[in-house]
């Protein structure tokens, strides 16, 4: 099977570097072995929330240019444009979203936590400035029996900020009923009950009577996994302004993201081969020839041009044993240092070594095995070297302005 | 063992290897509208756990699973969780399948009664008193539109018209057709024999062959599944083995069941002719591409086709081998539908106790498919097919029957010789 390009990688990175692609024409093929970490991301995209030295960034753009030339960043040409690029592409998606490149606003965390991003889904809970609110008392309504919202946290994190906060709980017989499996009761459950417009209304008629006289009413994200229509339904039908705030996961915008993105992946013709595996690469001097996978076993994928999109240590984009920390498609050249007791540092929350650690890439992004460079091979995502993505809160916007770098590479040939 | 865990951080136990992230749950059909169901995380590794230490810990709500294995294609960690619950079902369940799942799972028995009186038992299957006794008595549930039985066996058919025509043909396939094609629609496989006749190859049946026994495995028929994939296994194997005969299908869930469930749930080792058991779609497709084959289409073929992806299909990874072997038809306008489980799940849907959490299941995939405003659905799954045009009323073909009717068989042959 021939294409123009394959990509490997079905999360943020590969669907952004596949969309941008069938955008220009291209025949693209993108293989996904399992879901992506987009169930776990939050309702906001951040471009650069903090700087290397720990300090909350207000201007991504002035701050990019002052980071080091080990930064993934250093490697996009244009991040102003292509950040409104990527901007627009999710929202072609139907991810629509405020915020914007050159100034940082402020999200509210599951729990509780303001911290600086780039861009917020519509109709989730944002702030202009990290330390005061536009409303003076709010209503935190939770679903009783709901456990992925730390409601003492949230309420904590308002009561910081100066805000008189109300936590009141509420449920519908529909939601209850969803309650019998305790375990299993998580946003995404909630969500395929809350795709009745009659529960909907019963949801909106409640939370308009505990609302009443308050500046906001704020509520977890479990409505509206698929697009935002009925997240936007129930908004309207709620006296009281209404904000959703995000939960632990699985992430409720996070899923809408992915499925938003996969399905116009599809619908503009791209070929998602969903929970296959690439296994291996044929290389012929400078170039990657084909891939095979573990489902496709006598046929072989190939292409003019391949982005590597396989995500870091989580989604086995980056592999590690007792000996060597390494890539397992291709064995393609992991930039890391020292020997397995200096990948960690003592306590969880310090700065990581092994988050830094990535697949070495040329200035343009390509791949690079036993120190030569591949000619038509591009990284772009999570599995790139060089920035640590919970400590600087750059995660979403490495993974879109790098794929969009990638594919204007492949572009420009 | 201990230096390769040691150096790999594998655990020997396959549902280790999950991370409780939960995007399992995500995807689970029968979660999003059951919630007596404990969920695929909790039933499969979180559940295997505990059954590790003593069987006090299954939980006979595991049969609520479909096998629909979303989970296992969902899975970022490959774990295979839909194993794990079918698994622990196959060895802690107590529960004695009753007469109305050994009916229903008997597929090649009722099948080969019914054929002797189709006209009559069709007729009698669709009288609403049927119906309500069978819901009443039985337990099948009075709702469902039973397929129709054919009065004439593929087998039959094969041995009486096509047989003595297939040693012509230097290159021989085996076809398993299934108890689908055999007892309920012979179409499908007269289809098939056109299209292979057509590119030139002779297709045989296996010496023996019974039900691929995913219904007897879902109903908890385990012995007589086991005594199945042994009988089939030993044919395919002859086919394959002494013959040199790679095995075709038609249908997704057989194949399906005939590389991976023997082996993963039935402990029939198949390891040595599995890569030669594969789906129709797939050889053609294979063949077309190595420039072996050519097929040409009728010019007044003209169609709008909705592609379904049934369960079994997107686990085995072969979606890509139907979807464009039709977008090779010139005449078809071709719609992929959002990939998502149809609720009927093989024998599952037929149960009035399983009825409604089917039909819930199947909603948002039949309100796709009707606003798709298409011509037919295709899909290589039959149960998905009996689900889907009772629930929507949009007829649905195989890919094989939808080549087989673009096909211009005289150019084909030309093409091919």
């Amino acid at each position: 099977m021939k294409f123009n390009t394959i990509i490997i990688g079905g999360g943020l990175a590969g669907l952004t570097a596949g969309l941008a692609l069938l955008k220009a024409g291209q025949k693209v093929a993108l293989v996904s072995d399992g879901q992506s970490a987009l169930h776990f991301a939050s309702d906001s995209f951040d471009l650069l929330g903090y700087d290397a030295q720990g300090q909350a960034v207000t201007n991504p753009l002035e701050a990019i240019a002052g980071l080091d030339a080990t930064h993934p960043y250093s490697k996009v040409a244009d991040v102003a444009g292509t950040a409104a690029q990527a901007q627009q592409l999710l929202a072609e998606a139907g991810v629509k979203t405020t915020g914007e490149a050159k100034a940082n606003h402020y999200r509210l965390t599951p729990i509780g936590v303001v911290k600086p991003t780039w861009l917020t889904v519509d109709d989730f809970v944002t702030l202009d400035k990290p330390d005061t609110t536009p409303w003076k008392k709010v209503v935190v309504a939770n679903i009783i029996g709901y456990l992925d919202f730390p409601t003492k946290f949230i309420v904590a994190g308002l009561r910081k900020l100066g805000v008189e906060v109300a936590l009141k709980g509420f449920t519908t017989p529909e939601l209850t009923e969803a309650r019998k499996s305790p375990s299993e009761m998580r946003a995404t459950n909630i969500s395929h009950v809350l795709t009745d417009p009659a529960v909907i209304a019963d949801v909106a008629r409640q939370l308009s009577e505990i609302s009443a006289g308050f500046d906001a009413v704020l509520l977890p994200a479990v409505i509206s996994m698929k697009d935002d229509a009925n997240a936007k339904l129930l908004k309207q039908q709620v006296k009281t302004p209404l904000y959703y705030v995000a939960t632990l996961p699985p992430s409720i915008p996070g899923v809408r993201t992915q499925t938003l993105l996969r399905n116009r992946f599809i619908a503009q013709g791209g070929i998602f081969l969903t929970g296959d595996q690439a296994t291996g690469g044929k290389i012929e001097g400078d170039t990657l020839k084909s891939i095979t996978t573990a489902k496709l076993t006598d046929a072989e994928l190939e292409a003019d041009n391949f982005v590597l999109a396989t995500g870091s240590f989580m989604a086995h984009g980056l592999m590690a044993n007792y000996e060597k920390v390494y890539e397992p498609i291709m064995d393609l050249d992991v930039d890391y240092t020292g020997a397995h007791k200096d990948w960690s540092e003592y306590g969880v929350f310090n700065a990581q070594p092994y988050m830094q650690f990535g697949v070495a890439t040329d200035a343009q992004l390509h791949v690079k095995k036993g120190g030569k460079v591949i000619k038509n091979c591009y990284a772009a995502g999570a599995i790139l070297s060089g920035n640590n993505r919970v400590k600087m809160a750059d995660g979403a916007g490495v993974d879109m302005l790098t794929a969009l770098q990638a594919v204007k590479n492949i572009l420009k040939k | 063992m201990a230096t390769k865990t040691q150096l790999e951080s594998k655990s020997v136990f396959n549902f280790e290897q999950c991370l409780k992230c939960s995007i399992c749950t995500v995807y689970c059909p029968v979660v999003a509208v059951n919630p007596t169901y404990p969920g695929p995380k909790q039933a499969g590794p979180d559940g295997e756990r505990y059954r590790l230490k003593g069987d006090i810990f299954f939980d006979e709500n595991l049969k609520k699973c479909l096998n629909c294995k979303r989970c296992e294609v969902a899975c970022p960690s490959n774990v295979n969780v839909g194993d794990i619950i079918q698994a622990a079902r196959i060895q802690y369940s107590t529960h004695k399948p009753g007469l109305r799942d050994r009916i229903l799972a008997s597929t090649d028995f009722v099948g080969t009664m019914a054929n002797r009186f189709a006209p009559i038992v069709n007729m009698t299957l669709a009288w609403g008193l049927t119906k309500s006794v069978m819901h009443g008595t039985l337990g099948v549930d009075k709702h469902r539109t039973f397929p129709a039985y054919s009065s004439k066996r593929f087998e039959t058919w094969f041995k009486r018209e096509a047989q003595a025509k297939q040693a012509q043909y230097s290159k021989q396939v085996s076809y398993f057709h299934g108890c689908y094609v055999n007892y309920n629609f012979p179409k499908l496989g007269q289809d098939f024999v056109k299209i292979m006749n057509a590119v030139g190859y002779g297709v045989q049946l296996l010496e023996k062959e019974r039900c691929c026994g995913v219904a007897k495995i879902a109903n908890g028929l385990y012995d007589q599944a086991r005594k199945h994939a042994n009988i089939n296994t030993s044919s395919i194997r002859k086919a394959v083995k002494e013959e040199g005969r790679p095995v075709l299908t038609t249908s997704s869930t057989c194949t399906f069941t005939l590389r991976d469930e023997y082996s993963h749930l039935l402990g029939v080792d198949n390891t040595d002719v599995r890569d030669s058991i594969t789906l129709a779609t797939r050889f053609l497709y294979q063949l077309i591409e190595k420039g072996e084959i050519k097929l040409a289409f009728r010019p007044d073929y003209k169609r709008r086709i909705a592609y379904h992806s049934a369960c079994h299909m997107e686990r085995m990874g072969w979606i890509i081998y139907s979807t464009e072997l039709l977008k090779m038809i010139p005449g078809i306008d071709f719609v992929m539908l959002e990939s998502m489980c149809c609720g009927i799940a093989g024998t599952y849907g037929f149960k009035k106790e399983n009825y409604p959490t089917s039909q819930k299941i199947g909603a948002p995939l039949f309100k796709q498919i009707k606003e798709a405003g298409v011509d037919c659905v295709a899909t290589d799954c039959e149960t998905c097919k009996w689900q889907i045009e009772m629930s929507t009323g949009v007829p649905v073909e195989n890919p094989i029957s939808i080549i087989a009717d673009a096909l211009d068989v005289e150019k084909t042959i030309a093409l091919n010789s």
